[in-house]
């Protein structure tokens, strides 16, 4: 009943393609009278859609929320950056000024790295789910996992099987994050595929979530590992996963 | 004020009316919307240093978003989530034009009636798409969900809503 192009369709209605892809959406639309229909509908829609209220944020609120920042910010001031280690300061000046500066040139430093890193991070989580490359280690059985890694890969990542709490481990494979070697640790839980990413700590900020293509990304320190748990799983989901590793990892 | 603050007042608080409307919407009008965007604007504040470089709109939506959801789960656990009322349906259900007769209306009551049928999943990925007019990709940041979920989303709901507005059946 529904077109197989339906989806381009509305991308197409929705601005969503580029030059080429649109003239071939045209050129379907020209003969497809389903496809017609979809833009007639998308065209009403927006239109009936513009009448809906768009609802500002009250002037009340605005200076509640004020308010709370402003106190937000008075203990905020009493207290060191909870990434800030004291060896990544040294040099950076001393004094309030100097930690600001610092602050902000760590912003623009560390920006275009963490980019290029999560994007890294989605590509090889993708790749992964293409069935590439998804493990060269193939058990859940983490005496197995755990030793292989040793082998291969320059840190031990944490390789509990949580299959208890519905995260089954399936293996692990050796892989690139942003230029160094990273270990993996693949889980499965229901349809989805969670990548356990662990590199060595480089004293690197992260992020502490990051999503892209649809992917969400969960990062974390503990002992001397940079991790990253993407999945396209339920964020509430992932979140719950990673408490799990953080709390192996603590047991280790 | 500090860098933080500077920042934060520069980039997160041009789209406080973006929070406000979507806690809206998510909330069908609710007073709560309140409380979840003071909320969600203060838990932004606070993990301000570990944002970088995003587009900072779809992350703050996506906190308003997480705020409501746990707001939700607060409430399911003391009250039974009420029924949607759905009397007095004006839009006859042969009437050829709904969407003008919506727009007449003004108010836009028969749309927020409409709108607050469809279930959360398909409303939010409307929400995003028409009134914050967003990318898919960022739609997909917002919600959690890899691009083809948003795009079956939008369609299934945006099917939804015609048959809604129209009073004609569902499966279409």
């Amino acid at each position: 009943m529904t077109c197989d192009e339906s989806l381009k369709t509305q991308a197409y209605l929705d601005g969503e393609l580029d030059a080429a892809d649109a003239l071939n959406a045209e050129a379907h639309l020209e003969s497809c009278a389903e496809c017609q229909r979809l833009a007639a509908d998308h065209a009403g829609l927006k239109a009936v859609m513009a009448a809906a209220p768009y609802h500002r944020a009250p002037m009340a609120l605005r200076t509640k929320i004020t308010a709370a920042l402003d106190a937000e910010e008075k203990t905020d001031a009493n207290v060191i950056p909870l990434r800030a280690k004291p060896g990544f300061w040294l040099g950076a000046g001393s004094g309030a000024g100097g930690m600001a500066i610092a602050a902000v040139l760590a912003f623009l430093v560390f920006m275009p790295a963490n980019n290029a890193m999560v994007a890294d991070l989605a590509d090889a989580h993708v790749r992964s789910l293409m069935g590439e490359h998804l493990i060269d280690v193939a058990s859940s059985d983490h005496h197995t996992v755990k030793p292989w890694f040793a082998g291969h890969s320059d840190v031990s990542p944490p390789t509990e099987d949580f299959k208890a709490d519905g995260f089954t481990l399936v293996g692990g494979r050796a892989d690139y994050v942003h230029g160094s070697r990273a270990a993996v640790v693949v889980y499965r839980h229901g349809a989805h595929v969670i990548n356990l990413f662990a590199w060595a700590d480089r004293n690197a900020r992260l992020p502490d979530t990051s999503s892209q293509d649809g992917y969400r990304m969960v990062f974390w320190k503990q002992k001397d590992l940079d991790l990253a748990a993407v999945s396209d799983v339920d964020p509430a989901e992932l979140d719950r996963f990673v408490e799990l590793v953080k709390k192996s990892q603590s047991r280790e | 004020m500090s860098e933080k603050r500077r920042r934060f007042e520069a980039l997160a608080m041009p789209h406080l009316d973006a929070a406000y409307n979507l806690a809206r919407w998510l909330t069908r009008g609710g007073a709560e919307a309140d409380d979840i965007v003071q909320e969600a604007m203060l838990r932004a504040f606070r993990s301000f240093d570990g944002f970088r470089g995003e587009a900072v709109r779809p992350w703050l939506l996506a906190i308003v978003r997480n705020c409501h959801r746990s707001a939700l789960e607060q409430k399911k656990r003391h009250v039974a989530a009420p029924l949607d009322d759905r009397d007095d349906t004006e839009i006859a259900a042969d009437d050829p034009t709904p969407e003008a007769s919506a727009i007449r209306h003004g108010d836009g009551r028969e749309l927020n009636k409409a709108l607050s049928t469809l279930p959360e999943e398909f409303r939010e990925v409307i929400i995003l798409r028409e009134l914050e007019e967003m990318s898919y990709r960022d739609i997909a940041a917002v919600t959690g969900t890899p691009i083809g979920t948003v795009m079956s989303r939008l369609a299934r709901g945006r099917a939804l809503l015609k048959a809604e507005l129209t009073g004609g059946s569902h499966d279409v």
